[in-house]
């Protein structure tokens, strides 16, 4: 960062035009988002006027907390604090709402789901995030799983990291102690849009300006991020990417002779995706593979990526569903 | 007059009240295939364009179709129907008028079918008057009046080309001189998908065709004589069935999800197409028939899309493409018992040779054809005539409901306050 910060706007312009001596490896790219995120930290704390009252963590979950995000992508965030008081909870929610504004003005639209630290549910004291992780635990309900997983791919971003760490390993004691929230975390992620069809043929788009494309992050990403945070949440790794969570996963028992071929697979889609960055405009345009620009060999990689993804996802699922068998 | 008389003209009357119901199912078909913003016309105009009809049909249209004094193109007696019997038939007159009154509206909500979510209201009218004057009774007196193609022998038992080909050929010279709505394809060419408000109505709608067709199939015999009418009804039933299994099946295997919208349409094609066939073929040849037709109605909804014509309610593919396949159907598989008896001669695979598939290709073209050339006309006059056969893009986007009748058929959808607001403000 050469020139001087003042704006957020500055910010976005940074970005734009540094971004694209980036995109030529995942890391790289998530390195560079990590920066600017950092650099509208810094600015929302300056627009503050003053010191945080208490220690904290901000940190940064989806793609972004999985280090996976491609050009464009959505912000999703949260606060851990450490003192449960009323001047930190006035605090940090101002905070956090400077940092949803300042993200969305820089280039990081706004979350649908709201997962942004402006919103009370993911701004929160060390000890209140302790009560509402024990509460989605308990209340198992459709919601709450989906947050923790959310949660569960979190990491610190500024401050510090060693908050999320306790949290994360709060919840991976409890799904030791009751195997079947497993099981219920895997329910909340059964559904993988179907890519391949019953001929073989790649299924793609069938109206609209993607028409013969298609969407990989439904049909690819999400079948492997969802099974690998699967294993990630059972076996405790602290890792939050997809492709760190499987080479640690890899040095255990079963998975050293399991996830080798699905490692490879997931390489090959990150490539894919880099590859599109190349002419991209908008967030959709982002996760568009159209398949009739592709030659044969490619196509068939594809189609191996997307098998592999369910595949991996049908291998968690059995791996899931027979522990909790054998743990009853 | 004997009893078999008063059976027929009974069970004809029954029928004919079959078909007119059919119509409560074109109006969910429509309007459930459409958007909200349009529900409330697209359902109303319906019975107001099939009352029309009626009128149309009583005062020209049944004339020119069974009159007397007939040439090759129309009859010319028999105008204004007066209703008394003439004591020459074995069913009553005038159940059989009301009962070919009920074809001649089906004909026309096929047609208005390719108006959908764009034409202005006076276009309704003024078509649904010269359609139900000037095309159908053509096309019917031919084939059914004892026309031209009627000397030909072309099988058509219930109207695979007379109302459905007559019908979607209207629709299409609709389609493209009225142009796709607004939205429905991007820059690059590709086709957005305008999916319709409401599933349910539009499967509720298929039943109620599928019921209806009963009438208008098996109803066809105008006679209880041999109780026939049942054979028709089983072989109407199998092509409805096998046309929505077939078509489930090919969107399954060719887009990986089992499609609503395409089975629904399967269902249809399979009963547009096994309508000329019903009476001449057998059971097995029903179910080749519908299952032909539930593959072909997915294929030919795509063909259109891409050709960039717009049909909503998927009228082309429907009526069209099925009412094509099922009349050529006669040809291939008409059995000689059953041909001997209904007219005509065998099919192409019961030893017939070419002979009745020339024929019905011939009805096929040659009723295609007038019926595409005289609606073209007849929309071209009326475009120079009301200055534009299109609302204006304004109008469109606000909704047919608003703009032409000055209501919303869901007002509680459309009349919020934050829609208030915006009227104050533009």
């Amino acid at each position: 960062m050469d020139k001087q910060i003042e704006t957020y706007k500055d910010i976005k312009n940074w970005k734009e035009s540094e971004i694209r001596n980036h995109i030529s490896d995942t890391v790289s790219l998530n390195s560079f988002h990590d920066e600017v995120m950092k650099a509208v930290f810094s600015l929302a704390l300056k627009k503050m006027n003053k010191e945080p009252p208490c220690r904290f963590s901000w940190f940064i979950t989806g793609s972004g907390g999985r280090r996976e995000q491609g050009l464009i992508s959505d912000q999703d965030h949260g606060i851990i604090y450490e003192i449960e008081n009323s001047e930190c909870a006035g605090y940090f929610s101002s905070l956090g709402e400077k940092l949803a504004d300042g993200l969305n003005i820089s280039g990081y639209p706004y979350c649908d789901g709201n997962v942004m630290a402006s919103n009370p549910l993911w701004t929160k004291s060390i000890a209140k995030w302790e009560e509402q992780l024990a509460y989605w635990l308990k209340e198992e309900s459709w919601a709450t799983i989906r947050s923790l997983q959310i949660f569960y791919d979190g990491r610190s971003l500024i401050g510090e990291e060693e908050y999320i760490r306790h949290l994360k390993c709060y919840i991976h004691q409890s799904i030791q102690h009751n195997p079947n929230l497993l099981k219920r975390l895997l329910e909340n992620v059964r559904h993988i849009k179907n890519s391949i069809g019953p001929l073989g043929q790649i299924l793609t788009e069938e109206t609209g300006t993607y028409k013969g494309s298609i969407n990989l992050k439904y049909t690819a990403f999400i079948p492997y991020v969802n099974g690998v945070r699967l294993l990630a949440l059972k076996e405790g790794i602290e890792d939050t990417s997809t492709n760190g969570r499987m080479e640690a996963l890899i040095m255990k028992s079963p998975y050293n002779e399991d996830l080798h071929k699905y490692i490879e697979s997931f390489k090959q889609l990150l490539t894919y995706r880099l590859l599109l960055m190349n002419d991209v405009e908008s967030y959709d345009d982002a996760h568009h593979l159209f398949i009739k620009n592709l030659n044969k060999e490619k196509k068939n990689e594809i189609k191996k990526i997307l098998k592999n993804g369910k595949r991996l996802h049908q291998y968690v699922a059995n791996l899931i569903e027979q522990g909790v068998k054998s743990w009853l | 007059m004997d009893e078999m008389f008063y059976l027929n003209s009974l069970w004809t009357m029954l029928a004919a009240i079959l078909v007119i119901f059919m119509i409560g199912g074109f109006i969910l078909l429509e309007a459930g295939s459409t958007r909200m913003k349009n529900a409330g016309h697209i359902a109303g105009k319906t019975i107001f364009s099939v009352g029309l009809t009626f009128l149309v049909f009583w005062a020209v249209g049944y004339g020119f179709i069974f009159g007397g004094d007939g040439n090759f193109f129309v009859g010319m007696t028999d105008f204004f129907v007066s209703g008394a019997e003439s004591g020459a038939s074995d069913v009553s007159d005038a159940v059989f008028f009301v009962f070919q009154s009920a074809f001649a509206a089906i004909a026309v909500c096929i047609a208005l079918g390719g108006f959908a979510e764009r034409a202005k209201f006076p276009v309704y009218v003024g078509f649904t008057i010269l359609f139900s004057a000037f095309v159908y009774p053509v096309v019917a007196h031919w084939i059914w009046g004892g026309g031209w193609l009627a000397a030909h022998e072309k099988q058509d038992f219930a109207g695979s080309t007379v109302v459905h080909l007559t019908g979607a050929m209207a629709a299409l010279a609709a389609t493209i001189l009225l142009k796709p709505r607004i939205g429905k394809y991007n820059k690059d060419g590709s086709a957005n998908n305008l999916a319709g408000h409401n599933q349910v109505y539009t499967t509720l709608a298929v039943l109620i065709l599928w019921v209806g067709w009963f009438g208008f199939n098996a109803g066809s015999t105008t006679s209880v004589d041999g109780a026939f009418f049942g054979y028709v009804a089983l072989n109407t039933n199998l092509a409805a069935a096998v046309g929505a299994v077939a078509a489930l099946a090919i969107s399954w295997v060719v887009l990986g999800k089992s499609d609503i919208v395409t089975t629904l349409n399967g269902a249809l094609a399979g009963l547009v197409a096994i309508t000329a066939s019903c009476a001449f073929v057998e059971p097995w040849a029903a179910v080749v028939i519908g299952l032909v037709a539930g593959l072909l109605v997915f294929y030919s909804t795509k063909f259109f899309d891409k050709m960039k014509i717009d049909d909503p309610i998927f009228a082309l593919s429907v009526h069209g493409a099925a009412g094509v396949w099922g009349t050529l159907s006669n040809g291939l598989f008409a059995t000689p018992e059953l041909a001997a008896a209904n007219g005509g001669s065998a099919g192409l695979f019961y030893g017939g040779g070419f002979g009745q598939l020339g024929v019905q290709a011939m009805g096929v073209f040659t009723a295609g054809l007038y019926a595409f050339v005289a609606s073209f006309i007849i929309l071209f006059i009326l475009k120079k005539l009301m200055n534009g056969l299109r609302v204006s893009e304004e109008e469109e986007i606000m909704g047919l409901d608003i703009s032409e009748h000055g209501n919303y058929g869901y007002p509680e959808e459309f009349l919020t306050e934050k829609n208030n607001n915006n009227k104050l403000t533009s």
